[in-house]
């Protein structure tokens, strides 16, 4: 797995998560690769991360989760972002974009 | 939002959890099975395919345990674990178990009982109007003995006091009959002034009180009824105010109704209260004291100013009064005059609650901690094995609260039952005995003081515990509660317990030979074979008439002449019963005149021939009066008793034929045309009231009682019977009798003079019966608390027995250093425990007070009692460590 994945941020997969999951469903897997095709594979998300994550944020009600088939034909459990879930990626990702921003500047400056 | 949908996943979680478990499996399957599909659309063999997929994953038992404990509701599921884990833990060691749990059940249970009478007694308010306003006045002659109020008196003070908005007074007549259609009851008659109610604010719940005036002659035939009487005798109708009544032969008009708890005094209950009727000497005589005071004061009027208001007035009324000068009064606030004496032994009573309350959460404590330091291994394992901190510790509370809560639960059961069986026997003994009930925020205290003291006691360890690396735990094996800091609290604790039982021991030994003195005190006569009966003859049919030719004279004939009886007799206050009749200007004819009013009361009775009889064999000297002798006409003669001539006559003078005074206001039954009492004889000693000492006494004959005083005097009387087999088996009999003298009289219950005495002691026995109890538990607690914590110390101590076996140690001496050990911590407890109640002896003085040169060797008896149980104690678990084998001692560790 090497030394060339950076470690998620503390705080940020939540962020990761809800953004994959904006366009439309996922399942476990799913949300993997595409948090690593949006990071350009900077980030990595291990099931031991995923799984509790996932479970957490569907328990606070920002996902829902059924059970589908997936693209090849394969039964999966799917996760979908509620509105809850949409109202918190919004916030996060202010929040994101300030804490951003102020890091930028922060190591910009001499 | 957030809640909701973490409710809906917790509720999920707790009740669908076989669903969700499954799910989880589902979804790490799926997920498996997906990443092994990308592997082989990549081109990877299925085989390895698989194995990279699983190896990507990592380990699925961890990532599922992480999830799990992500859920809502974990914590909860984790104490359900817990909780059953602590019950089966009780299941387990049920000896355990049930100790620490009838521990807290006897302790909150008796400390709740016990502080709920304490605080109806003491603390809970009177059922009054602004009591705090209240006073009984509490008037004392010159010599500084009780003293009340004659009625001019009283009317003076009235007149001339300006502190009370009301001053009344009022005599308990005793009993009244009551013609009820049902046939005639008994009641209990009240006597107040006019003002009488407004002392007391409580306005009637139907009529009305007293009116002003009432109290006077040809109005004064009214009466209020209690509650009780009312709701009893009268159906509880609206109807009774207005209604004629008979009560001793007299029409009343019901004119009210007071509400339920209304009383007073306070423990005088079916009562009837009549406004005063007075005789012409009761009316006019200013020596004669009979009527009690109580008062209301003015607003912003202290108890101390009401005071000053009425020792002027008393300073003026005694100027030119030699017989009523020098009186003082104290104004005793309501709650401190209802209470009286019992304050002392309740108090009292609250500190032995508190010794065993402190004794039982020192035995929880030490049982728990003993515990703890025994599961210091298992503790110390888990936590090698990845059991978190905190995980552990909740389990230790967990546990306690497990044994806390069912401990409570009894506690809270024995409480009710206590307080169930302590009324009744307090209805009797104290004034608001029928009032007690379970006081809650008492029973929550106890209830957070013993449960707070389980899981502290249970927290300790478990905290030191979790503090300690697994690793030092584990290998310190042997020597596992043998730290030197251990080993002190340990001995404080045998120390300690040893100490408050041997206090409570004392005390209740003491008690109960305070109890066994009065009990067969020099009394002066024999109770056994002795039945007595209260006769009170209806006032306004006997008005006028010869009492004792009517009435007295036909039933003392009649009952004298059943078979069996072989005296019957007549007095007006029953010896240990009652006292306080009494006259205070005694002198003696040819003695040094009275200096200042004479202040040393003698006690006056009234009695038949026939009463000599009954307490029988007391003639010392002279004659006792007869009938045949002594008549109405003849020469007024009376009979003292030896305590009477050692106060009263010059020594070495011999009493039989002196004279008593003529000093003129005194109720020596001196009069105009017999102005003086010649005594004729001398009798023992026997005592008035139990708890004194016996006081001068002189008797005279009923039938010199002049015929104008005669109802006043002997209205009110005890008849007394010696019988040859059991007395109560003349009741039926006594009954027939009365009915066929005059079916009028309401006859009471009547008693053997066995039960008079156990009535008289009935607090005195309460209070034993609660000491002694007391007493035992704290013993019983002790020796359960020292042989838990030996035993437990032995058991810790086994390996190093071994190692000392090994060595060569005899086993005698490993027997004999355990005793050597525990004599110790048990002398040094009871060392304390005689310094603590000598110490206490200035609260223990109001009840039973410690003499040491007679107590000395009771006391000496118990602590060695004491010692001796805490001895056997030990014996078990010392003969266990004593039998250790060295090798499997060794092996076992």
């Amino acid at each position: 797995m090497g030394s060339s994945h950076t470690n998620i941020l503390q705080g940020t997969l939540d962020l990761l998560i809800l953004k994959a999951l904006r366009p439309g469903e996922l399942h476990g897997l799913g949300v993997s690769r595409r948090i690593e095709q949006m990071t350009h594979g900077t980030f990595q998300v291990k099931p031991g991360s995923l799984f509790p994550a996932l479970h957490r944020m569907e328990e606070n009600g920002w996902l829902a989760s059924y059970w589908g088939e997936s693209e090849n034909n394969r039964r999966a459990k799917f996760y979908r972002l509620t509105k809850v879930g949409e109202r918190q990626l919004g916030e996060e990702t202010q929040q994101w974009q300030k804490i951003a921003l102020a890091m930028t500047n922060a190591l910009k400056s001499t | 939002m957030v809640l909701w949908s973490r409710l809906k996943s917790l509720f999920r979680n707790l009740f669908h959890r076989r669903a969700v478990e499954e799910d989880l499996d589902d979804e790490v399957r799926t997920y498996v099975e997906m990443l092994a599909a990308e592997n082989e659309a990549a081109g990877v063999a299925p085989v390895e395919a698989r194995r990279r997929a699983l190896a990507e994953f990592g380990g699925a038992e961890h990532l599922k345990q992480t999830v799990r404990e992500k859920r809502t509701g974990t914590m909860l599921e984790s104490i359900g674990q817990d909780l059953r884990l602590g019950v089966r833990q009780l299941f387990k060691s049920p000896g355990f178990g049930v100790t620490v749990i009838a521990t807290l059940a006897l302790s909150i249970g008796i400390t709740t009982a016990v502080f709920s009478v304490l605080y109806a007694m003491l603390v809970r308010p009177l059922p009054y109007r602004d009591v705090s306003q209240i006073v009984a006045l509490d008037t004392r002659s010159a010599g500084g003995g009780s003293q009340a109020a004659s009625y001019p008196e009283y009317l003076d003070w009235r007149r001339m006091s300006h502190s009370f908005s009301a001053l009344a007074g009022y005599k308990l007549a005793g009993t009244v009959g009551l013609e009820s259609t049902s046939g005639p009851v008994v009641l209990r008659e009240v006597q107040g002034t006019d003002n009488f109610f407004d002392v007391f604010g409580v306005n009637p719940i139907i009529g009305r009180t007293f009116a002003a005036g009432e109290d006077a002659d040809g109005k004064n035939d009214v009466v209020v009824l209690s509650y009780e009487v009312w709701r009893q005798d009268f159906g509880g109708s609206d109807s009774a105010v207005g209604q004629q009544v008979k009560m001793d032969g007299s029409e009343y008009t019901v004119i009210g109704v007071m509400p339920a708890g209304f009383r007073f005094p306070i423990n005088v209950a079916n009562a009837v209260y009549i406004p005063l009727h007075l005789s012409m000497s009761q009316r006019q005589n200013r020596g004669n004291h009979w009527l009690y005071t109580v008062a209301r004061l003015k607003s912003a009027v202290l108890p101390k100013q009401a005071e000053a208001d009425l020792t002027t007035i008393f300073a003026a009324l005694g100027k030119g009064d030699t017989f009523n000068a020098g009186r003082t009064v104290a104004a005793v606030d309501l709650t401190t005059f209802t209470v009286g004496s019992s304050a002392g032994s309740l108090w009292l009573l609250l500190y032995a609650v508190g010794a065993v309350l402190a004794i039982g959460c020192v035995n929880v404590a030490g049982l728990l901690l003993a515990r703890g330091v025994k599961r210091e291994r298992e503790m110390a394992l888990r936590s090698a094995i990845g059991a978190p901190r905190l995980r552990i510790v909740r389990q230790l509370v967990t546990e306690a609260v497990v044994f806390a809560v069912v401990g409570a639960a009894g506690g809270v059961v024995l409480a009710f039952g206590l307080l169930r069986v302590i009324r009744l026997l307090l209805i009797a003994a104290l004034s608001r005995g029928a009032e007690v009930g379970v006081n809650l925020p008492t029973l929550a205290a106890a209830l957070a003081i013993s449960v707070a003291v389980t899981v502290i006691a249970a927290l300790i360890p478990g905290l030191r515990l979790s503090g300690t690396s697994p690793t030092l735990a584990l290998k310190a094996g042997g020597s596992a509660g043998s730290s030197r800091g251990q080993n002190r609290l340990r001995t404080g604790f045998v120390v300690t317990q040893v100490a408050l039982a041997l206090a409570l021991l004392l005390v209740s030994g003491l008690l109960l030979h305070m109890l066994q003195g009065l009990r067969s005190t020099q009394l002066g006569f024999s109770a056994d074979r002795m039945l007595t009966v209260e006769v009170n003859l209806p006032r306004g049919r006997y008005q006028g008439r010869d009492v004792l030719a009517d009435f007295y004279n036909p039933l003392v004939d009649k009952i004298g002449a059943l078979p069996g009886v072989r005296a019957v007799g007549l007095i007006q206050m029953l010896p240990v019963q009652g006292w306080g009749w009494n006259s205070e200007h005694i002198h003696i004819m040819g003695t040094p005149p009275l200096k200042s009013p004479r202040t040393d009361p003698a006690e006056v009775r009234f009695v038949s021939a026939g009463y000599y009889q009954v307490f029988e064999d007391r003639l010392v000297e002279g004659r006792l009066q007869d009938p045949s002798i002594d008549r109405p006409t003849t020469r007024l003669v009376t009979v003292v008793n030896e305590a009477f001539v050692k106060k009263f006559i010059p020594a070495g003078r011999d009493p039989v034929g002196m004279e008593i005074g003529d000093d003129g206001q005194t109720d020596t039954l001196a009069s105009q045309q017999n102005p003086r009492a010649l005594i004729v004889g001398v009798v023992k000693n026997l005592r008035q009231t139990i708890y004194q000492p016996p006081m001068p006494e002189m008797d005279y004959l009923i039938a010199q009682v002049p015929e104008k005083e005669s109802l006043n005097a002997l209205g009110s009387m005890h008849l007394v019977m010696r019988t040859a087999v059991d007395p109560t088996s003349f009741v039926p009999a006594l009954r027939r009798v009365f009915h066929e003298v005059d079916q009028t009289v309401p006859m009471q219950e009547p008693v053997t003079m066995q039960q008079v005495i156990a009535d008289v002691l009935t607090f005195e026995r309460l209070e034993n019966w609660l000491f002694g109890a007391f007493a035992a538990m704290a013993v019983i607690l002790a020796i359960v608390g020292l042989y838990g914590l030996i035993t437990h110390e032995v058991e810790l101590s086994t390996r190093e027995i071994g190692i000392r076996l090994a060595l060569g140690a005899s086993r005698s001496k490993i027997f004999l250093g355990i005793f050597r050990r525990v004599g110790w911590m048990l002398a040094a407890g009871i060392a304390i425990g005689l310094l603590v109640t000598t110490a206490a002896q200035r609260f223990i003085g109001a009840v039973v007070a410690i003499e040491i040169q007679k107590d000395g060797l009771l006391m000496a008896a118990l602590a060695a009692a004491l010692l001796g149980i805490g001895f056997a104690a030990t014996l078990l678990p010392a003969r266990r460590a004593a039998s250790v084998e060295p090798m499997e001692a060794l092996r076992d560790e």
